[in-house]
């Protein structure tokens, strides 16, 4: 069944309609909360927490957007409302990164290389952790979600332009603070 | 081509964004610049990391444990619904009160009413005096009469001057 009928049912009451677009959009909900949180406990409640808000919220949304682009919508502004209130937005920084990487990586030296790359996507989620809030929604939109330029220009009501330089920027940024952890492991973290 | 529109084009080509041209053009460049392939390098390496990290999967049984709370929360909607319509309700009667109480408060009392409307508000009937002027037999006399009734009306009357 296509989107636009799941949705047209889901508001008109039919909870397996809705069923549906969960399954749809929870890993997607919930990868972009863990993302946020690197908690998963608190990333399940906050995927939870969206589609209830999404679910209550159905009647007034109108098909101007796609669904999911308005369900991210939906997704940012609540992970951002945790945030606030948790007092996260400035819990890691950037130095505090450098300590834990260092150690992280000295730890996972003589590991599996499972846990060796589970490690360094740590790492670099940590990163992402200290980068200032609007170069960290767009790097988890873009490049850990993989959305479209298009769609996190409505996800984020910025024009395309604004969301090409802000992502270059905070590229620009991430790659400057994993460069010397990049260049150790260049072989090794090559596609 | 400088570097820093190379590392633009880098990360445009990374994002599949790059057109053939402009991608020959980048290619050129790299194999001239060793900074811009370190740069080439280490970006991909970067966004290869981040995307792996994509396909979570929340704790399991995801939909059964949402279920019941989206049925708790649609149970409890029409009350927040019905609390919100009430507090909503409250500057709304205020207002009208307001209204209901200045409109008595402007409204003409006793004192401006005309004579008519105050004999009238007393359950007197206003026609009986013209009625007894009407009823006169004698012309003169009713003349009479209408010229005392107007002498009672608070309207200035005009003599004409010698």
């Amino acid at each position: 069944m296509e989107e636009r009928q799941l949705v047209r049912l889901a508001q008109e009451g039919s909870p397996a309609a809705f069923e549906e677009l969960v399954t749809k959009y929870q890993s997607k909900v919930y990868s972009m909360a863990l993302s946020f949180t690197r908690n998963r406990e608190a990333a399940d409640d906050l995927a939870q927490e969206v589609f209830l808000k999404a679910y209550l919220a159905l009647p007034r949304f109108h098909g101007r957007s796609e669904f999911g682009t308005w369900l991210y919508r939906i997704s940012i502004n609540h992970i951002k409302d945790y945030l606030r209130k948790k007092g996260r937005a400035k819990e890691v920084s950037l130095e505090d990164v450098h300590e834990v990487s260092f150690s992280d990586k000295e730890q996972t030296e003589k590991a599996e290389q499972e846990r060796e790359t589970e490690a360094r996507r740590t790492l670099v989620q940590r990163f992402v952790q200290g980068l200032p809030e609007k170069y960290r929604v767009i790097v988890t939109l873009r490049d850990i979600q993989g959305l479209a330029y298009e769609q996190i220009s409505q996800v984020l009501h910025l024009s395309p332009g604004t969301v090409d330089s802000r992502l270059h920027r905070a590229r620009r940024m991430l790659r400057k603070k994993l460069a010397p952890h990049l260049i150790g492991e260049r072989g090794a973290h090559e596609l | 081509m400088n570097c820093n529109k190379a590392e633009k084009w880098v990360l445009r080509s990374l994002d599949g964004r790059l057109d053939e041209r402009s991608g020959g053009l980048l290619r050129e460049h790299l194999e001239a610049c060793p900074s811009c392939r370190k740069a080439e390098t280490e970006y991909r390496s970067m966004l290869a990391l981040l995307r792996d990290g994509k396909d979570a999967a929340p704790l399991p049984r995801f939909w059964e444990r949402l279920e019941p709370r989206l049925r708790e929360e649609m149970e409890i909607a029409p009350l927040v619904f019905w609390e919100r319509s009430c507090l909503r309700a409250i500057p709304v009667f205020l207002v009208l009160v307001g209204i209901a109480a200045g409109a008595l408060f402007f409204t003409p009392q006793a004192a401006e009413l005309s004579q008519s409307e105050a004999l009238l508000l007393e359950n007197v009937d206003p026609f009986s005096e013209t009625g007894q002027i009407f009823s006169a037999d004698k012309a003169d006399t009713r003349n009479m009469m209408l010229i005392f009734a107007s002498l009672d009306e608070k309207t200035p009357v005009r003599r004409p001057l010698p």
